[in-house]
């Protein structure tokens, strides 16, 4: 069976549109500051079933034919499409950060996947009703999807947050990171069991047996996989034309993998995760491979998947908002619920183990991908997996208000977060020691440590080296027994030697106390510090302010 | 600096040019040697052992041996803690062959559980000369911080000509975001301006540790952590790659989940020497 000339052209056809749509609608939002994933989508609804079918049911029969073999390959190419997101998104997965953040990470996936999926089996199996459960279906299979449906998290969707948040590199950045990872890894496991549990596959592989070999197929990707691909790449690298032929290896690997797990009857979306995993573990695998592979991926399949999802069904006819609501509720109060109490009992602070409840309750690509392998395997009707769908990008717009509303309480990592009014003195004195001591002072009040104990750590410290830096900035500093940093500033216009390195007499002298056995902290505040007074002009501009305010302003307005 | 330096003596060409080695070090720091001995203690094992020692210059009045059996590893690593060493000498080949990597060679055994320092070396001679270029891993930990003022109290002693102190770092994750419409310019600009913000934090964390005596560059490097600074030691020919140790004993879980340091174990960027 092949193709007729008339369905190459038909499927070429097909196969623009559905691009060029997509795209459009996905930059329309990207400009709008939303997630283009739902431009994507929303550009399958207009030339699906529920827009075009419903207006020009000629065209979109022309289009979409739905018995030729014109949707097969469509079908084919959007399969390719879930394997090579999955593909990617295992990539990104570290094992070492998640090592690393092993406790909390770890309390925070387990418990955040455990309160979603049991209140998710719950709500299904009790009122399977309010989830539009044919009578026919098994009640415990789907049950037990609607939970895992609402464990899962997205991952990029939370990179994107954490980068836009800058909290990328900041230590709850992290944590997060390492959970989102943990959280995939753990709830592509449960699914693909539940698919092995309903006996998806036709090889006749008991459930046992389908269980031993997963599991074995993981365990060999992790231990010995990851260092035949790594050992693979690094002699591909050398050997063969960069980057093409490694990247050529990945898709072959990811697409065998795929095969792999599929055959087992787990689905090919787990080989081609735990593949990405083993194959983003190299430590030869190049930035630029992955930047390459995530640009066609991102720019080309997951553009054609999503508009793919979008034309699945009617979303005007198939719209419930019953399920909707349930869903969306079940999602958010389970996800930033379990992930909240893991983050607490994985010794974050009220307000962070909010913030990454909320950080993690977003499902996005990754509750769509389960939705529509339900929906193909027959779990869920038509009005769940619009609900699905919804719910997933639901909580992938507010995730990230969300989190910033949590994430109130500022970084105290910055010289601006810092400055406070009540800690900037106007000073005259014309000795190094009489300006620390007042300083010290204004420390000491606040922090309730004595006086003395500060000051001669501050001294002690500018023995060894004169903390003056240029431009009229000097920053004394030492680190004491405290839990948060802490600043106080005096500005001294007639200037005090402190030494720097350009000579000038320092007129803004910031006195900065950080905890003990945190050189990272101390440093990182000291560099932000210098950062914002390596503008001379800038600085002459502050100095030129009289009063108290203004200087505090200033102090706050520094860039 | 190091009181104590140890070593496992065996009478194999390369155990020879280890105890030369281990004879430079000890007219280095003026330090005592403590010989370790695996096997039966026998009159011509004695005798071949004290000879050994004479040839290779060890200063007669301070050394001692320890006549030991049993498995290797744990019998050095036991040995060398009972005698309070503080340095402990043992070669090693540049990379773990696939299947000791799980059940671990001699060295790396060293590398990962002995609880002083260690100085691992690749290619020991016996006309041992003098290390010129020494580079030290960088984290800001209060711990790095002795190994870093270690190792240049060690270029000082050993007149050497360069002093690298290099960081890596990494954010693990950031490319998923361009599934979620990031540029990949923006990503690049983020990873820029991280990596000028860590340049003036070494900068700054170089002056605070006050060293005199010989200049220090500094290096910052994003890529996998562990990975990349030994990376860059082994393609700026480094002769010494200082490394912290790690707080606990290593387990087998950390080589699964590898990280860090265990880059450098299992594939030496140069001489490597672990400060604990």
């Amino acid at each position: 069976m092949q193709l007729s000339n008339d369905q190459v052209i038909i499927f070429l056809l097909s196969i623009s549109v559905m691009l060029f749509s997509a795209k459009m609608l996905g930059e329309i939002f990207t400009k709008l500051k939303q997630p283009a994933i739902i431009g994507e989508i929303l550009a399958g609804v207009i030339l699906g079933p529920t827009i075009l079918g419903m207006l020009s049911p000629g065209t979109f029969e022309f289009l979409f034919p739905k018995n030729s073999e014109v949707n097969v390959a469509i079908d084919g190419i959007t399969n390719i499409a879930v394997v090579l997101l999955l593909l990617v998104s295992g990539l990104e997965v570290d094992l070492a950060i998640v090592f690393r953040h092993r406790k909390t990470a770890l309390s925070i996936s387990v418990i955040g996947i455990i309160i979603p999926f049991v209140l998710g089996f719950c709500i299904a199996y009790l009122f399977p009703g309010l989830l539009g459960l044919v009578e026919s279906q098994d009640r415990v299979v789907f049950a037990l999807f609607i939970g895992t449906a609402i464990a899962i998290s997205s991952l990029p969707v939370i990179a994107k947050i954490l980068m836009d948040l800058k909290i990328f590199k900041s230590l709850i950045g992290s944590i997060i990171i390492a959970s989102a990872m943990l959280n995939d890894l753990i709830g592509w496991i449960i699914f693909s069991v539940i698919l092995g549990l309903i006996g998806a596959n036709t090889h006749g592989f008991s459930f046992s047996e389908t269980l031993l070999y997963t599991l074995s197929f993981i365990a060999f990707l992790l231990m010995v996989g990851r260092k035949l691909i790594s050992k693979s790449i690094s002699v591909i690298q050398e050997k063969l034309t960069f980057p093409g032929t490694v990247i050529n290896f990945i898709l072959i690997l990811g697409f065998l993998g795929a095969a792999f797990t599929e055959y087992l009857g787990v689905h090919a979306i787990l080989g081609a995760f735990m593949v990405g995993i083993a194959i983003g573990d190299s430590i030869h695998l190049k930035e630029r491979t992955r930047e390459i592979l995530h640009q066609f991926i991102t720019n080309i399949f997951a553009p054609l998947f999503f508009v793919s999802i979008g034309m699945k069904a009617n979303f005007i006819t198939n719209f419930n908002l019953g399920i909707v609501v349930v869903l969306l509720a079940l999602a958010f109060i389970g996800k930033v619920a379990g992930c909240s109490i893991g983050a607490r009992l994985g010794g974050l602070n009220k307000n962070e183990s909010l913030a990454v409840g909320a950080g993690m309750s977003s499902s996005g690509a990754m509750g769509i991908i389960i939705g529509l392998i339900a929906l193909q395997f027959g779990l869920i009707n038509e009005e769940v997996f619009v609900g699905l769908v919804i719910m997933a990008l639901i909580t992938s717009i507010f995730s990230a208000p969300l989190m910033t509303y949590f994430l109130k309480e500022k970084e105290k990592t910055k010289f601006r977060n810092l400055v406070k009014e009540e800690f900037v003195i106007l000073s005259n004195e014309t000795e190094k020691r009489k300006v620390l001591s007042r300083l010290a002072d204004v420390a000491s009040k606040e922090l309730k440590i004595e006086k003395a104990v500060i000051l001669n750590a501050v001294l002690a410290r500018e023995d060894i080296l004169p903390t003056g830096i240029a431009n009229y900035l000097a920053v004394p500093h030492a680190k004491i027994k405290i839990k948060h940093p802490f600043l106080s500033v005096a500005i001294n216009k007639g200037g005090i030697d402190f030494e720097a390195a350009d000579g000038t007499l320092s007129k803004i002298i910031v006195l900065l106390l950080t905890p003990e056995n945190n050189n990272e902290l101390q440093l990182q505040l000291l560099a932000d510090i210098v950062a914002k007074f390596k503008d001379k002009e800038q600085v002459e501009n502050l100095l030129a302010f009289n009063k108290h305010n203004e200087i505090c302003e200033g102090l706050k307005k520094l860039v | 600096m190091f009181a104590k330096i140890g070593l496992a003596i065996t009478f194999s060409p390369t155990g020879k040019a280890l105890l030369k080695e281990t004879v430079r070090l000890q007219h280095l720091f003026n330090s005592q040697v403590v010989l370790i001995h695996i096997g039966e203690r026998n009159k011509e094992s004695e005798e071949l052992l004290v000879q050994t020692i004479k040839s290779a210059g060890v200063d007669a009045d301070k050394y001692e041996v320890i006549w030991t059996e049993g498995d290797p590893a744990s019998a050095i690593i036991n040995s060398a803690k009972d005698a309070k060493v503080d340095l402990l000498v043992a070669g090693a080949l540049e990379k773990e062959k696939m299947l000791k990597f799980f059940f671990g060679s001699v060295a790396r055994k060293i590398m990962r559980e002995f609880p002083a320092s260690s100085l691992i070396l690749k290619s020991p001679s016996v006309e041992p000369i003098n290390f010129k270029k020494f580079f030290v891993s960088v984290d800001y930990s209060p711990r790095c911080e002795r190994t870093i003022r270690t190792a240049f109290q060690f270029a000082l002693k050993d007149n050497a000509e360069e002093f690298t102190v290099i960081r890596d770092f990494y954010m693990p994750g950031l490319t998923a975001a361009l599934g979620e419409d990031k540029s990949i310019d923006e990503l690049k600009s983020l990873i820029y301006q991280l990596k000028k913000e860590e340049e003036e934090k070494m900068k700054l964390f170089v002056q605070e540790l006050d060293l005199k005596g010989l200049d220090v560059n500094i290096v910052c490097v994003y890529g996998k952590e562990g990975f990349e600074d030994s990376n860059y030691a082994r393609n700026n020919d480094a002769d010494i790659f200082a490394v912290t140790g790690p707080e606990q004993k290593m387990r087998f879980f950390d080589r699964f989940f590898q990280h860090d340091i265990e880059y450098s174990f299992e594939k030496l960027p140069s001489n490597l020497l672990i400060v604990r």
